[in-house]
């Protein structure tokens, strides 16, 4: 059996760029207040953004990037951070894998914007920028991987799924470490659609990477349960509870969620600190879940993800035997 | 539990395809499709799913998608909700699944699609009414929640009943070989013994006016690989393929269509839309693909190329072809079904591989559009028309925007 460990992570969130900001909602003294992005009619959805970084990041001026959507940047951000200092060159070749499930909605909804008014003089700067892969593309060609990178489309769970593909990944000798990130960018076009679903919720965006290797390590991933699709009729909660049962969890386990998970395991409710960043909310739960077995909460982190339209999934992060 | 994974064997498992289902602007069907590769049917016409008139091309192979569905286990009202893209998806998967004899109830299966853009026709249809109409709210939660890929994966898993793990990859147009080779590795190293798997994409007025901006679009015809080709063709479609393995297929007595015997996957950085000029990440992923499969270029009797027409890509592909083949070059034959039935970006990889299954399993090679000067690049011969061969291996390459470069192996099962 392999083990996985976890060296490294970072985010972007409402609260800034990195951990720093990231704790001290997680901790609690602080709380993000929402602002009001507009719509073209003049109304407004509430929105948790990203604040612009207080000193511009070197990387930006990547030719990559020159053009790239927030969600590059997101994405970029929270990857060089969990690469630590000097993103030092891998052996066996770093894999990635890139959760996403708005995508690329700025620029897509830009593009979709100039087609309907005329699409014979629609940008083609614009284009390429609203695949779903563009932004780990960008990723890989700044750090220079010719390695396996696949995007995978999924709802909030997606980035639970996507540690699993790095497992694999690792296990099988394919890659010597695997980055996994989740991003995403806010748009009138998402928070309008979440609106729709629940008149409380708030659209946020944002990005999450994990750093994989192979062997024991700082934070080691115990387990990752089997998905539990929405299937027609599916109860919701019967899920959420079919998932927390596959995790386990005694006395001094921390817990965090995103969906409905908060209502039924108690975990921490990633939701209503950060608001909905999709795939990324995900990927801001394991973050705060390893964080916090660093940080010494505990030696066990459990997080749910009961994602908006595709399925519940769980993981078990249990602190390893080496500080990072 | 996904994780930890349960101890892998000894030796990599056989892997086969036991079902195989396909849509294309050919028809429904392996029938029809297979017919219509051998010859070299091409089915292009002017675009009528949204207007054109204001782009430079104006064609592409659509797909007259049947009024009815297969019989399955979706609702009618389900099936009222599905969209073009879904509905291809649903029908090639019909019958993928009927070819494979799986049962499937209550089964934890695994499920792996490749798409670029889901349903994307709903998402622009949400983005209009949202922008021209805002307060009428009447069907927008649908259209949401039917744009995303994660829709048609339910209504695969409702409709033969199974639950499992999904994922959906979008790498671009190499996204369906990405499935079919992420579904094939998982039966390889023992992660399940069945796989569902396929790419699907619907011909979406954003997409085409995406390709047409970048005057990626041939305004005249598609020809891969022919010196003076100017652009690529966009067509839709779905392909679906039932994988399992060997033990697995002899255990039921399945039929078996083929064997999947290697796979590679890259990725290029060397610019987000065009692909390094000597093909070094296609070469890799053909070189790591045979690597898995155990075997060397002089054995390959067919490669279906990514070949989209386009300038830089068939150059960049043929040159990689060149290194990998070497001094076997002149004998693989190598065409794209692309000229046929255009460029199905997310569901190409998937169809092409079922392409080379129908290829190997009738020893006929399926010719593409026809080439008249090929391009100087091209060391190696163009299937010149419709011919039948004797061979054991194909090979199918899918190269796609952010470098996504994927190379899957294929051996003929008798």
């Amino acid at each position: 059996m392999s083990r996985i460990s976890i060296h490294g992570y970072g985010v972007v969130s409402p609260a800034g760029w990195g951990m720093v900001p990231f704790r001290e909602v997680i901790d609690g003294p602080r709380t993000l207040a929402p602002g009001m992005m507009e719509r073209p009619d003049g109304s407004r959805l509430p929105t948790l953004r990203v604040p612009a970084p207080a000193v511009r990041p070197a990387w930006l001026a990547h030719a990559r990037l020159r053009r790239s959507s927030l969600i590059s940047h997101y994405g970029v951000a929270a990857a060089m951070e969990a690469l630590g200092a000097g993103c030092p060159p891998v052996d066996g070749g770093l894999g990635i894998v890139s959760c996403v499930m708005g995508g690329s909605v700025q620029y897509s909804r830009r593009y979709f914007g100039e087609v309907l008014k005329d699409p014979s003089t629609a940008s083609p700067l614009l284009f390429p920028e609203t695949v779903f892969n563009a932004p780990a593309s960008h990723l890989a060609a700044m750090l220079g991987t010719p390695c396996r990178n696949d995007t995978c489309v999924a709802d909030e769970s997606g980035f639970l799924a996507g540690l699993v593909i790095a497992a694999d990944w690792l296990s099988r000798g394919v890659v010597g470490e695997c980055l996994v990130v989740a991003a995403e960018e806010a748009d009138w076009t998402t928070a309008e659609a979440s609106r729709l679903f629940s008149r409380s919720a708030v659209s946020s965006e944002g990005a999450a990477a994990v750093r994989l290797r192979r062997g024991p390590g700082p934070v080691e991933l115990i387990r990752v349960t089997s998905p539990q699709p929405y299937r027609h009729g599916c109860n919701r909660t019967a899920a959420v509870e079919a998932a927390i049962r596959q995790l386990g969890g005694g006395i001094g386990t921390v817990r965090f969620s995103h969906g409905i998970g908060p209502r039924i395991d108690g975990g921490r409710s990633m939701n209503a600190s950060f608001g909905d960043g999709l795939a990324a909310s995900g990927g801001w739960a394991c973050v705060a879940a390893m964080d916090a077995l660093l940080r010494g909460e505990s030696t066990e982190a459990t997080v749910c993800v009961a994602g908006s339209n595709l399925q519940v999934m769980g993981a078990v992060f249990r602190k390893g035997q080496s500080e990072p | 539990m996904l994780f930890p994974f349960s101890p892998e064997s000894n030796s990599p498992s056989r892997v086969v395809v036991t079902g195989a289902g396909i849509v294309t602007a050919l028809g429904t069907g392996w029938g029809v499709n297979a017919e219509g590769f051998r010859s070299g049917r091409t089915a292009f016409r002017p675009v009528q799913g949204f207007d054109v008139s204001r782009q430079r091309t104006k064609t592409a192979a659509e797909v007259d998608v049947a009024g009815s569905l297969p019989a399955s286990g979706l609702s009618a009202r389900q099936e009222a909700r599905l969209d073009r893209a879904g509905r291809m998806l649903l029908t090639a998967a019909c019958e993928a699944w009927t070819a494979a004899g799986w049962s499937g109830r209550g089964e934890e299966l695994p499920l792996i699609l490749g798409t670029t853009s889901g349903g994307m026709a709903l998402g622009e249809e949400f983005f209009r009414r949202a922008s021209t109409d805002p307060a009428h709210r009447a069907g927008q939660a649908t259209r949401v929640t039917h744009y995303q890929p994660q829709r048609q994966v339910l209504d695969l898993m409702d409709a033969f009943g199974f639950s499992g793990p999904s994922t959906v990859i979008a790498n671009a147009c190499a996204s369906g070989s990405n499935a079919v080779g992420a579904a094939f590795e998982r039966i390889r190293y023992g992660r399940s013994e069945r796989v569902l798997t396929g790419g699907y994409d619907a011909l979406s007025q954003l997409v085409f006016a995406g390709f047409d901006s970048l005057q990626a679009l041939s305004p005249t015809t598609c020809r891969p690989f022919d010196a003076r080709r100017d652009g690529l063709a966009l067509g839709e479609g779905a392909a679906v393929l039932a994988l399992e393995s060997l033990a697995s297929a002899v255990g039921r007595g399945a039929t078996v269509l083929g064997e999947i015997v290697g796979y590679g996957a890259a990725t290029d950085g060397h610019h987000l839309t065009q692909p390094h000029p000597a093909g070094d990440a296609a070469l890799a992923t053909m070189t790591a693909a045979c690597r898995m499969a155990g075997i060397d270029p002089a054995q390959v009797g067919y490669i279906n190329a990514h070949g989209t027409g386009t300038p830089l890509n068939d150059s960049a592909e043929a040159t990689a072809i060149g290194r990998w083949a070497g001094a076997d070059a002149g004998r693989v034959l190598v065409s794209s079904t692309k000229g046929c039935i255009g460029h199905l970006l997310g569901a190409a990889g998937a169809v092409e591989a079922v392409v080379c299954l129908m290829a190997l399993r009738g020893q006929w090679l399926p010719p593409g559009r026809r080439v008249d000067v090929a391009d100087p690049a091209c060391g190696f011969p163009l299937v010149p028309g419709p011919s039948d061969a004797s061979f054991e291996y194909a090979l199918s390459n899918s190269f796609g925007f952010g470098g996504a470069n994927a190379t899957l192996v294929f051996r003929r099962w008798a």
